[in-house]
């Protein structure tokens, strides 16, 4: 019964649902997982990072989180392919904005901007929508620290702590038990990896299998920071971490 | 009277041992008046990566902003900073796209690549690279600059040397030119660290 509907994007089947946006949602749902936690000095973003074979060259540089401002990260879950159409789109949009009013743009602006861009292929015919998730770390003048989410079909949302990809519920739920709104960077990033370790299946985590990136103030140049770690930075967190469950 | 000199502005660029330095002077006018002495005419474009703009100040500021845009998409793109040769490449293709409608300014670029050689070079308004090996100079005391360096300039200076003799080069010709002076900014970039200084000229 479905079959007529769901090849179309932009038609409603007779229950108003839009298949092809749906089958997108999906798409993210094989994903790895990548999370999100706002601090009150800073944002992490944590990704994981699928090993597919030994054989497969390990990258230095990140697959899953991307700088798209001075001021701003991201995190996919989905379609690598797709999500590289879109973070070109950010980062120009990002730019043209710095170079015509002279100051960084504001992180809702830019979000919405994109996601404008992902709407409109669930609306005019022809292709499919773009089969990327995204989590928007960014700060600005307006309201400092942000953490934005979005989805396929250009909705978005502001949080202070979320999570896109494959597992994304479990984690949602771990983080509706232990956040609290004012824990700092560390703790934060302590928890991201919490996080990760408990819904990776593979017991012990390595920097191969995670990535890791963080927001914060250098308060000595009173300039942003976007960092996204390096694999020795990443293995310092994690053994920190071990050593603490050690010790509990 | 040329377009090049309607608002006034110098810069110049010397290399040293390991090192850079780039300098231009600060003021901004409409022909013979003076509108400010607060216009420094060299930019930032990676941590060790500097651009230099004289000419047509509208150019200058447009110019800036475009290379803004271009260097930040290559460092979001490549996870890394410009080199200052990357970045002369990317001055003269940009440069030549407006051939038949050129930007009015002849840029210098400065820096110290990340294997610590030093590198300056000049372009033209459409783009041709002057590749040098001890100084470049633009702007409206171009002559006067080419007089100071070529006998104030030796190889092979160290940091401080190098701005003793960039800064003396600049004050000298700028107080022999009346659309350039006002004091200048003066940047030298070693390898690991870069340091801006401002220097007061006569403010006459």
């Amino acid at each position: 019964m479905s079959r007529s509907y769901d090849s179309r994007t932009t038609i409603f089947s007779p229950e108003g649902r839009l298949y092809q946006v749906e089958y997108a949602l999906e798409a993210i749902n094989h994903a790895g997982v990548a999370l999100g936690i706002v601090a009150k000095d800073g944002i992490v973003l944590a990704a994981e990072k699928k090993v597919t074979s030994k054989l497969l060259e390990q990258e230095e540089s990140a697959e899953k989180l991307y700088h798209i401002g001075d001021n701003m990260l991201c995190a996919v879950a989905g379609l690598t392919a797709d999500a590289n159409i879109l973070i070109n789109y950010a980062r120009r949009v990002g730019q043209q904005y710095l170079q015509t009013f002279n100051e960084e743009m504001p992180c809702e602006q830019l979000v919405r901007r994109v996601c404008d861009l992902k709407q409109g292929y669930t609306q005019y015919g022809g292709l499919r929508p773009f089969g990327v998730s995204f989590l928007y770390a960014g700060w600005d003048h307006i309201r400092g620290y942000q953490l934005f989410q979005s989805n396929p079909s250009g909705n978005y949302g502001s949080w202070q702590a979320n999570s896109i990809g494959g597992n994304s519920t479990s984690v949602q739920s771990l983080m509706r038990q232990e956040y609290k709104d004012d824990i700092n960077l560390d703790e934060a990033s302590a928890m991201a990896v919490k996080f990760l370790s408990k819904t990776l299946d593979s017991n012990s985590l390595t920097h191969e299998k995670i990535e890791f990136a963080t927001i914060t103030k250098d308060t000595t140049k009173n300039k942003m920071v976007c960092k996204i770690w390096k694999s020795d930075e990443i293995n310092e967190v994690l053994n920190k971490y071990q050593e603490t469950q050690r010790q509990s | 009277m040329s377009i090049m000199e309607y608002n006034g502005g110098s810069c110049v660029a010397m290399a040293g041992k390991n090192c850079v330095a780039i300098a231009s002077d600060l003021r901004l006018g409409v022909q013979s008046i003076s509108l400010t002495n607060n216009f420094p005419k060299v930019f930032a474009m990676g941590d060790k990566t500097y651009l230099g703009l004289t000419g047509l100040a509208t150019d200058v500021q447009t110019l800036y902003e475009l290379f803004r845009y271009k260097v930040n998409l290559y460092k979001f793109r490549e996870e890394r900073q410009i080199q200052p040769k990357t970045f002369a490449n990317l001055v003269s293709s940009t440069l030549y796209e407006k051939r038949f409608g050129p930007y009015f300014s002849f840029p210098v670029v400065a820096g110290v690549s990340n294997d610590n050689t030093p590198f300056i070079c000049g372009f033209d308004s459409i783009g041709c690279i002057d590749f040098a090996e001890d100084f470049i100079v633009s702007g409206t005391a171009t002559e006067q600059l080419y007089g100071m360096c070529e006998s104030v300039y030796e190889p092979n200076l160290e940091p401080d040397d190098l701005f003793e003799t960039i800064s003396q080069a600049l004050l000298n010709a700028q107080d022999r030119d009346c659309i350039s002076g006002w004091g200048c900014v003066v940047y030298v970039i070693t390898a690991d660290k870069c340091i801006k200084r401002l220097v007061k000229g006569r403010q006459d």
